[in-house]
This record gives structure tokens, C-alpha cells and sequence, in this order.
């Protein structure tokens, strides 16, 4: 009894392993394979999204500066410049005017296009360099944002970009116009400035003038009345004449310096025959 | 600003037998128009490449005739034919002022102030003091320091026409400005013009 389960084991596991050891290979390479599926894909998972995420933020990054609104209005003086470079005038040249049709823009045309583009380039500069400070400051305590900072460096950028450019393109139309281009434009913008001081001035020279000769005549009727008053007819027709303006023009005098009409006219006198003595020396 | 690579075409055309600009675009009216201007100065210039020279070495024909026109009008002046004096002062001026815009600006800071000054002087001498005072504050916007007859011209402009408090504030400023420069001596007339407004001011 013992015998035939001990033969029937034996034979059962015998045939167990008969079975097993038929087949062969192929069902360890597809767990090796699958094995090695897993690993890669979770490396071509974690390359990937590294990858996506770095163009997308870098895209990000430049949509954001490209949105940056400019500084500056646009640069008129650069665009005129440059439109008459790519201009090309004998597309343009109407019936009838065989004689003179131009190839080309004419290059003093485009010199003086060049320097008022300098020009404008040097106010621009000189905006920023006032400018800088005064945002320094302000971005130290916090009053503003960063962007406006942003929007400063990138104008500061685009500025150096521009006046390289400029300076090339002066060399190309003479040796060396680039060195000096800048001085004249800087010059031209100081006389400029000397210009527009000058005529504000002169124009309030109408106003003045008008200010004194009412002045002048308030004062000349309040002589005449004080002195002229009991006189002949003559000096009262005067002074009735000359009351008329005064008397208009009195309150629009005595608004600013009313104690000073009454009080200068003694002093006035005086003063007329004082100061023809008080010459300076010429230069 | 657009970027280095771009820019905004603009719609010109140029004339063929003046070289002149013309935009249809409205806007851009006054810089065309600044152009045309500086395009026919340098037409008319004579360095090679018709390039404007360097602001520093200044040819120095029109600072010869500007120097002769101040010395006629300061003779002028001298023989007491006052209008005459301003007229050659005003004409000294505005060759001055059309200078070419290129040339060194502190030169032409020089001459005007000089000019202005010179003709607020031939003003006062005709009692006409409001264009006194307005041309002595152009000379005095020219040149701060050492300008002490300007400072002093339009105080004393200021005090013959009764603001005394204007020329008392205007004087004050003028001394500042003129201790720390070099024309200490002038700074005693100056102080004098002072006290005698401080003197007009304290009595009313």
C-alpha cells in the first residue's frame, strides 16, 4: 500500500517535471522585454514633460516681454529714414516728366533724414538718463511695479541697438560721419532748446509792454489830478480825457500793486530824474 | 519702439526737380517739413560730402560779422543815436540766431547773451524799460554766472516800474548765483542795487 502511493507521487512528479522541461525560451524574452517597457517608458515620460515644460515656459517668457508695452511713441524720424531707404521713386514717376526722374533717393536727402533721426535719438537719450534716477528711486521704495523697470531696460536696450545703427549707417555715407554725427545732433538739440527759450521770453514782451503803458498812464493821471486839478481848462480837459482810461484800468493795476500806484508816484518822480544819471559802462 | 529689424513704412514721395518731401499723412507734417528745411541748408554747404562739420573748430566768418555788428552798435550807442543802436543790435541777433543748428551751442550762448544785454542797455537809455527787462532776462537765461550787468539791468528795470518785490526776489537770486562766480567785484553793485530796493520796499 505504502508502494503504490509512494510510486504514484513519484510518478506524478515525474510526469510534473516531463512537462516542464519540453518547452523552451520564448516565454522568458517577453517578460525580459516587458521587463525593460516599463523602465523606458516611465524615462520617456519624465524626459518628455522636462522637455514640454521648458519650450512652453521659455514661449511663455517671450510672449511676456513681447507684450511689454514700448516706452517711447513710435520713433518717426527712424521710420521716415527708413521708408526713404527702401523707397524707390521711379516706380512713382508720373506721365510727363522725362527730363528729371529720380533712381534713387538723393543722398542728401537721406543725410538730413539720418540726422534728424539723430536728433530725435539724442532727446530720447537724455529722457532716459533724467529718467533713471527718478525710477531708481521709485522702484527702492516700492511705488512701483517691476514691469515698469522691465519696459526701462528694455528702451535702454533698444536704444544702444539703435544708436549703433545710426552709427553705421552715418560711416557708410562718409569716413568717420558716425564719431560726429552725435556731437552735431547734441549740438543742434542744445540751440534748439536756446531757441525756444529765447522766443518764450520775447513773447512775453507784448504783455509787459501793455502792462506798463497802462501803468505809465494810471500814474500820469493820478499826477494830474493831484496837482492839476485847480489849474486851466486845458489840464482839466486832459485829465478828464485821461481819467476815462484810468478808470478802467485802475482796477486791473490795483489788483496786484494797488498801495504801490500811490505810494510810487512821489517816488516815481524822483526816480525819473535819478536814474537818467545811473548809466553803467558799456562792455 | 519697434524692434532693430522692423519698422513702420511710411507712405512719402519725394519730388523730382525740388528733391522736396511730401507726405499725404497729416501727422507727420512738422518733421517733414524740419527736414526739407535741413536738406536745403546742407545743399547749400560746401565740406566734402556735404556733411555738417564737427561742432568744435567754428568757422569764424559769422562770429567776425556779429563781433562788427555789436561794435557799430555799441558806437552807436556811444553817440546817443539809441534807435540806431537797436536796430544794429537786433540784426546782430538774429544772425546769431540763425546759426546754423550743428554749431557749438555755448558760443551761441555767448553772443546772444552778450547782445541781449547790450540792447537792454540802448533800452534803458529811452526809458523804455518793459523791453529792457525781457531782453536782460533773455541775457540772463543765457548766462547765470557772471552776467552781473544783466542781473543788474533788469532789477533796476523792475524797480522803475514799481515791482519792487519782483526786483527785490530777482536780486536776491542774482546774488546767489554771482558770489560764487568769478566777477566778485560786480557783486558790490549788485548788493547796492539790493539795499536801494530793500529801502523802496521798507518805505511803503
Amino acid at each position: 500500500m505504502d508502494n503504490t502511493t509512494f510510486n504514484s507521487t513519484f510518478n506524478s512528479s515525474t510526469n510534473g517535471t516531463n512537462g516542464t522541461s519540453d518547452g523552451l525560451p520564448p516565454p522568458i524574452p517577453k517578460s525580459f522585454w516587458t521587463n525593460l517597457l516599463l523602465p523606458t517608458l516611465y524615462l520617456i515620460i519624465v524626459v518628455g514633460s522636462l522637455y514640454t515644460f521648458s519650450t512652453l515656459y521659455r514661449k511663455s517668457q517671450l510672449s511676456k516681454t513681447a507684450r511689454l508695452e514700448p516706452w517711447f511713441p513710435a520713433h518717426r524720424q527712424r521710420d521716415i529714414y527708413l521708408s526713404l531707404l527702401h523707397l524707390d521713386p521711379s516706380e512713382e514717376s508720373s506721365a510727363g516728366d522725362d527730363e528729371k526722374k529720380l533712381k534713387r533717393v538723393p543722398d542728401s536727402v537721406l543725410k538730413a533724414a539720418l540726422m534728424q533721426r539723430a536728433l530725435e535719438d539724442i532727446r530720447r537719450i537724455v529722457q532716459l538718463r533724467s529718467s533713471k534716477q527718478a525710477l531708481q528711486t521709485l522702484l527702492q521704495r516700492g511705488s512701483v511695479g517691476d514691469e515698469l523697470w522691465q519696459r526701462f531696460l528694455r528702451a535702454e536696450q533698444e536704444m544702444e541697438a539703435e544708436v549703433k545703427d545710426v552709427v553705421n549707417e552715418a560711416n557708410a555715407f562718409a569716413p568717420n560721419w558716425g564719431q560726429v554725427i552725435f556731437q552735431s545732433a547734441n549740438e543742434m538739440n542744445q540751440n534748439l532748446l536756446i531757441k525756444d527759450r529765447m522766443k518764450e521770453l520775447q513773447d512775453k514782451l507784448e504783455s509787459e509792454k501793455a502792462w506798463w503803458e497802462k501803468k505809465k498812464a494810471g500814474i500820469q493821471s493820478n499826477f494830474l489830478k493831484e496837482h492839476g486839478v485847480e489849474d486851466d481848462v486845458k489840464s482839466e480837459d486832459t485829465a478828464a480825457a485821461t481819467v476815462a482810461k484810468p478808470v478802467e484800468k485802475r482796477p486791473g493795476s490795483s489788483d496786484e500793486e494797488g498801495i504801490l500806484v500811490d505810494v510810487d508816484v512821489p517816488t516815481q518822480s524822483q526816480g525819473a530824474g535819478g536814474s537818467t544819471k545811473k548809466k553803467k559802462g558799456k562792455k | 519702439m519697434e524692434g532693430p529689424e522692423t519698422f513702420n513704412q511710411l507712405s512719402l514721395s519725394i519730388d523730382p526737380s525740388t528733391k522736396a518731401l511730401t507726405s499725404p499723412d497729416a501727422t507727420l507734417a512738422s518733421e517733414i517739413n524740419d527736414l526739407n528745411q535741413l536738406h536745403r541748408i546742407l545743399l547749400t554747404l560746401d565740406t566734402p560730402n556735404q556733411i555738417p562739420a564737427p561742432p568744435a573748430p567754428v568757422n569764424p566768418k559769422r562770429s567776425v560779422q556779429i563781433g562788427k555788428l555789436r561794435e557799430s552798435g555799441n558806437a552807436a550807442y556811444k553817440k546817443g543815436t539809441f534807435p540806431e543802436a537797436i536796430t544794429l543790435y537786433n540784426l546782430a541777433i538774429r544772425m546769431a540766431s540763425d546759426r546754423p543748428g550743428w554749431e557749438a551751442s555755448g558760443l551761441v550762448r555767448e553772443e546772444l547773451s552778450a547782445l541781449y544785454g547790450n540792447r537792454a542797455q540802448a533800452y534803458m537809455a529811452q526809458r523804455q524799460w518793459a523791453e529792457g527787462s525781457v531782453d536782460a532776462e533773455c541775457s540772463v537765461e543765457l548766462k547765470r554766472v557772471g552776467n552781473v550787468k544783466g542781473w543788474w539791468r533788469r532789477g533796476s528795470c523792475l524797480r522803475e516800474m514799481g515791482r519792487l518785490e519782483e526786483a527785490a526776489e530777482w536780486v536776491k537770486s542774482g546774488l546767489e548765483f554771482e558770489r560764487a562766480g568769478p566777477d566778485k567785484g560786480g557783486v558790490g553793485e549788485l548788493e547796492q542795487l539790493g539795499r536801494e530796493i530793500e529801502k523802496g520796499l521798507g518805505k511803503s
